[in-house]
C-alpha cells in the first residue's frame, strides 16, 4: 500500500515536470508578451514528431533530439513571429485569437498531411524498462523525459533571473513603456522570447513524445493540460509554472488510480473552472496588466 | 559629473495620433543647455504628446526634432537613450517585481557590451543616492512612492544622459519628496544637462525655471524667462490654468 | 424582457439598405421556390447543410462577433443538443422534433455552466476553455451508459423517401436560419447588441458606463447554446445516428468559426455569405484535395482575413460602400478600430 502510495508520488512528479515544461512557454508568452499562443500545443506536436523522425530515419535518441530540438524551433519561432506575431500584436485582440487558432489549425493540418491521425510512439532501447528505486518501480523514460524537463525549467529560471537579456525581458513584461524609455528594442526582446516559448515548445514536445503516444490531432489535449497549468501557476513565473505542473501530474496520477483514465479529463475540466473562478482577481489583473 | 550637453529644438512640429487630426499644431521650441525648460499648458494642450514625439513613440508628420542639429523625428524610441536623451515618465514606472539593483542595472542597458562600465555606472548611482543602497535588494513595487521615484530617477541617469525628459515629476508624491525631486531636476541642471519639464504643477515648476513656453491647443502660447513668469505673467497664467 | 430587442436605435435608412434587404428577400424566395419543386437529391442535401450551418454561425456571431467572446467549442452545445434529443427518443420514444427545445435548453445549461466560471475573464479564457470543453464533454459521452459510449444511438427512421427526408430538413433549417436572422438583425437592433459591441470594443469602458458586462455576456451565451442544442436535436435525427466522435467533432466548431469569420463577424449579413462561400468553396475543392489540405488553405484564409481583412467580405464591402460615399472627400478614410 505504502510502495503504491510512493509510487504514485514518484509517477506524478516526473509527469508534473513534463507537464511544467509543455507550460513554461505558454505562461511566457502569455505573460510577457500578452499573447495567447493557442498554437502552442501545435509545436508541442511538432516536436514529438521532430523526435520521432530523426528516430526513425537517423536513429537519433530523444534525449539528443530535446537538444536539438531547442535551436531548431527557436529558429522556427522567429520566423513565425516576424511573419505573423508581429501583425497580431498591432490587430485588435479578438482579431488576434482568430489568426492564432488559424496558426493552431494550420500547423495541425499540415501535421496529418504529413503523418496522418495515426497515433505513433517513439520505442527508444530504454523505453520498456524500468528501474527500482528503493521500493518504487520507476520507468526509465519516464526519469529521463523528467530529468530532461528539469533541466531545462532550471535554465529558464536562471535565465530570466540572472541574466540581463532575462530581466529585460521580465522587465518588458512589467512595463512595456518603461522597458522602452530605457533602451530596450521591445521588438527584438520580443522576437527572441517568442521564439524561446516555441524552443520550449519544441523541447517540451520531445519530452511528450517520449511518454505518451502522440498524433496530430491529439495535440489541444496538450494544450489543455498546459493550460491547466499556466492557469494554475500564473503568468511569467518559472518557479510557480513548475509547482503547478508537479500539482496537475500528481492529480492525474492520483486520480488515475481510483478512476479510469478518460476521467482523468473530466477531473482537468472540473479543475480548469475552480480555479477560474476563486484565481479571477489574481489573473484578469494579470491580463490587464500586460494585454 | 559635469555634462557637456547639446540644445533640443523642437521646429515646427505637426504631429497626432490619426492623419489629419493634429494634436500638435505646429510648435516651435529651444531647450538649452544648462537650463531647465518649462513647458506649461492646460489638459489637452499637447504637452505629454509633445514628449512623446521628442522621445520617437510618435512621429512627426511634419517639423523636426533637432539634437546638436541633427533630426531625431525618425529615430525609433529604444535608440533614444544612445543619443543621450532620456525620458521620466509621468505615473510610477518601475519594474514592480524586479529589485531596486535590476530596475538601475536596466536603466544601462545600453551599455550592456561592456560589463564593467555598466557595473561602474551602477555603483556611481549608489553613491549618489545612498539611501537607495540599502534597499537594493528589496524589489521596487514594495518601496514607497518617494523611494520608488528615487530608483526611477537613478535608472534614468546610469546611461548619464545628457538631455532629460521629464514628464509630471511630482504628480502623486508628498509635498517633501516632491520638492526634493525639483531640487535634484535642479541639480541635474546645474550638471550642465537639458531639462526639459512638463508639469502641471505651475508654482513648482517655474520657480525652478530658466525659461518657460506655454502650449494651447497644440500651438506655442505665450513664452518668457523666469523673471517674467514670476510677476503678473505667472498669476495671469496661474488664473486661466484654474491654479 | 424581449421589449429591449425592438427598441430601434435610431439610425435611418438609406436605399442601400433596403436594397439589401429586397436581395436577402428575393434569394429566401427562390430558396423556398427550389425546395417545393427540387428534386435533386444531392443539391437539397447540400443546401439543408448550409441553412444548419447558417443556425449555428448566427448563434456564434451572437456572443463571438458582436461581443468578441469567441466560443471555439460550439459542437459541445450542438453535441449536447444531438445526445439529448437521441436520449430522450432512445429511453421515452419522444421525437426529436418534439424534444428540440428540451435540446436547446439543455445546451443552454451547459453553456451556462461552462460561461460563469469563463466569461469573467477576458476572452482568450474563455475562448481556450471552450476548446478544452469539448473534449471532456466527448470523454463523458463515451463513458456514460445513458449515451452507449462508442455504440451510440440509432433513431428511427422517419418513414418518408430520402428526397422528402431531405426536403423536410431543407425546409426545417432554412425556417431557422430565418428565425435566427431576424433574431440577430433584432439583437443588432437592441440595448442587448449594443452592449455587446461594447464589450467588444472596450470592456472597462463598458463597465464603467454601467453596462452590466458579466450579464450581458451570460445572456447572448445562452441564446446561442439554446440555438445550438436545438440544430443537434435536428441533426440527430437527420443522420439517424450519432456517437461521440463525429457527433462532438472539433471540425463543426471549426467550420462555425471560419464561416463566421470570413463572411463577416459581428453583422447579421456575414453568416449568410460567409456559410455558402465555405461549404461551396470546400465541396469544390474537396474534388481536387484531401480534407486535410482543405483545411491547411482555410486556416490559411482564416489567418490572413483575420490580420489583413478584418471584418470578412462584409467588412470589404462596408469599406465599398463607404469610399463610394466619400468620393468627394480627400482625406484618408476613418482608420479601422483600433486594438
Amino acid at each position: 500500500m505504502l510502495n503504491q502510495i510512493a509510487t504514485i508520488i514518484a509517477d506524478g512528479i516526473l509527469l508534473g515536470l513534463i507537464y511544467a515544461i509543455a507550460g513554461v512557454g505558454l505562461s511566457l508568452v502569455l505573460g510577457v508578451m500578452g499573447i495567447v499562443n493557442v498554437a502552442h500545443s501545435a509545436f508541442l506536436m511538432l516536436g514529438s514528431f521532430f523526435a520521432f523522425e530523426l528516430f526513425r530515419r537517423l536513429a537519433i535518441d530523444p534525449t539528443i533530439s530535446f537538444f536539438l530540438a531547442f535551436p531548431v524551433f527557436f529558429a522556427v519561432g522567429v520566423i513565425v513571429y516576424r511573419m505573423l506575431i508581429t501583425r497580431v500584436e498591432l490587430a485588435p485582440q479578438t482579431q488576434g485569437l482568430v489568426a492564432m487558432f488559424g496558426l493552431m489549425v494550420l500547423v495541425e493540418s499540415l501535421g496529418t498531411i504529413a503523418w496522418t491521425t495515426d497515433t505513433r510512439v517513439i520505442t527508444a532501447a530504454y523505453t520498456n524498462r524500468s528501474i527500482l528505486v528503493g521500493p518504487i518501480m520507476l520507468a526509465n523514460v519516464k526519469l529521463i523525459a523528467g530529468a530532461l524537463a528539469l533541466l531545462l525549467i532550471i535554465a529558464f529560471w536562471a535565465f530570466l533571473r540572472y541574466t540581463l537579456t532575462g530581466r529585460a525581458i521580465r522587465a518588458m513584461g512589467q512595463n512595456r513603456f518603461a522597458a522602452m524609455t530605457v533602451g530596450i528594442n521591445v521588438q527584438a526582446l520580443s522576437t527572441i522570447m517568442f521564439g524561446l516559448g516555441i524552443a520550449c515548445a519544441g523541447s517540451a514536445g520531445v519530452t511528450l513524445g517520449m511518454v505518451f503516444p502522440f498524433s496530430p490531432n491529439t495535440q489541444i489535449l496538450w494544450l489543455a493540460w498546459a493550460f491547466l497549468v499556466v492557469i494554475l501557476g500564473g503568468l511569467g513565473n518559472v518557479a510557480n509554472t513548475l509547482l503547478a505542473g508537479l500539482v496537475v501530474g500528481l492529480i492525474q496520477t492520483g486520480v488515475a488510480a481510483f478512476l479510469p483514465f478518460d476521467y482523468v479529463y473530466l477531473v482537468l475540466y472540473v479543475m480548469l473552472a475552480v480555479i477560474l473562478v476563486v484565481r479571477r482577481e489574481g489573473l484578469s489583473g494579470a491580463v490587464h496588466r500586460w494585454i | 559629473m559635469p555634462v557637456s550637453a547639446p540644445r533640443l529644438e523642437i521646429a515646427n512640429v505637426i504631429a497626432g495620433y490619426t492623419p489629419g487630426h493634429p494634436i500638435l499644431r505646429g510648435v516651435n521650441l529651444k531647450a538649452e543647455p544648462g537650463h531647465i525648460t518649462v513647458i506649461l499648458g492646460p489638459n489637452g494642450a499637447g504637452k505629454s504628446t509633445l514628449l512623446k514625439v521628442i522621445f520617437g513613440f510618435l512621429t512627426p508628420e511634419h517639423g523636426a526634432v533637432r539634437l546638436a542639429g541633427s533630426d531625431l523625428s525618425n529615430l525609433p524610441p529604444h535608440q533614444h537613450i544612445e543619443h543621450g536623451i532620456a525620458l521620466l515618465p509621468q505615473g510610477r514606472s518601475v519594474f514592480p517585481e524586479l529589485s531596486v539593483l535590476e530596475n538601475i542595472e536596466l536603466g544601462g542597458w545600453s551599455m550592456r557590451s561592456d560589463r564593467k562600465r555598466l557595473r561602474e555606472a551602477v555603483e556611481a548611482m549608489f553613491a549618489r543616492y545612498p539611501h537607495l543602497r540599502p534597499l537594493q535588494h528589496r524589489v521596487a513595487g514594495s518601496l514607497s512612492g518617494g523611494q520608488q521615484r528615487a530608483v526611477e530617477i537613478a535608472r534614468m541617469l546610469v546611461a548619464n544622459p545628457s538631455v532629460l525628459l521629464i514628464d509630471e515629476p511630482s504628480a502623486g508624491l508628498s509635498p517633501i519628496v516632491a520638492h526634493q525631486v525639483y531640487q535634484e531636476l535642479v541639480a541635474l541642471k546645474d550638471e550642465g544637462r537639458t531639462v526639459l519639464l512638463v508639469d502641471q504643477d505651475v508654482r513648482a515648476a517655474i520657480a525652478i525655471a530658466d525659461y518657460v513656453y506655454v502650449l494651447n491647443s497644440g500651438k506655442n502660447d505665450i513664452e518668457g524667462d523666469r523673471a517674467a513668469f514670476e510677476g503678473d505673467l505667472g498669476a495671469m497664467v496661474r488664473g486661466w490654468l484654474g491654479v | 424582457m424581449l421589449s429591449v430587442f425592438f427598441l430601434k436605435s435610431g439610425e435611418r435608412r438609406g436605399w442601400r439598405a433596403w436594397a439589401g434587404i429586397g436581395f436577402w428577400v428575393a434569394v429566401l424566395f427562390a430558396l423556398v421556390l427550389y425546395g417545393l419543386i427540387g428534386t435533386r437529391l444531392f443539391f437539397l442535401s447540400t443546401l439543408g447543410t448550409v441553412f444548419m450551418y447558417i443556425v449555428l454561425t448566427q448563434a456564434w456571431n451572437i456572443l463571438g462577433g458582436y461581443g468578441g467572446y469567441l466560443n471555439f467549442g460550439m459542437v459541445t452545445f450542438f453535441g449536447t443538443g444531438a445526445y439529448t434529443s437521441a436520449i430522450l427518443f432512445h429511453y421515452f420514444g419522444l421525437s426529436p422534433f418534439l424534444t428540440a427545445p428540451v435540446a436547446g435548453l439543455t445546451a443552454a445549461i451547459a453553456g451556462l455552466l461552462i460561461g460563469i466560471p469563463t466569461l469573467r475573464l477576458r476572452g482568450a479564457y474563455f475562448a481556450l476553455v471552450t476548446m478544452i470543453v469539448t473534449l471532456a464533454v466527448q470523454i463523458l459521452a463515451l463513458n456514460l451508459r445513458y449515451t452507449q459510449g462508442a455504440l451510440g444511438i440509432y433513431m428511427q427512421p422517419l418513414g418518408l423517401s430520402p428526397l422528402n427526408v431531405e426536403r423536410l430538413f431543407y425546409f426545417l433549417f432554412l425556417g431557422l436560419a430565418v428565425l435566427v436572422t431576424l433574431l440577430v438583425y433584432a439583437i443588432e437592433r437592441s440595448n442587448i447588441g449594443g452592449a455587446l459591441v461594447a464589450i467588444r470594443e472596450d470592456e472597462d469602458a463598458a463597465e464603467i458606463i454601467g453596462v452590466k458586462t458579466t450579464e450581458v455576456k451570460w445572456v447572448a451565451n445562452a441564446i446561442a447554446c439554446f440555438i445550438a442544442g436545438v440544430v443537434g436535436g435536428l441533426y440527430a435525427q437527420r443522420i439517424m445516428y450519432i456517437e461521440p466522435t463525429g457527433t462532438f467533432s472539433f471540425d463543426i466548431s471549426l467550420n462555425t468559426v471560419l464561416m463566421a469569420v470570413i463572411g463577416g463577424p459581428g453583422t447579421w449579413q456575414g453568416p449568410l455569405i460567409g456559410t455558402p462561400l465555405v461549404l461551396l468553396v470546400a465541396d469544390a475543392l474537396r474534388v481536387t484535395f484531401t480534407s486535410e489540405v482543405n483545411r491547411a488553405i482555410f486556416s490559411v484564409v482564416v489567418i490572413i482575413i483575420a490580420l489583413y481583412i478584418p471584418g470578412g467580405v462584409m467588412g470589404v464591402l462596408e469599406r465599398w460602400r463607404r469610399r463610394g460615399r466619400e468620393t468627394s472627400a480627400n482625406d484618408v478614410s476613418a482608420p479601422e478600430r483600433a486594438a
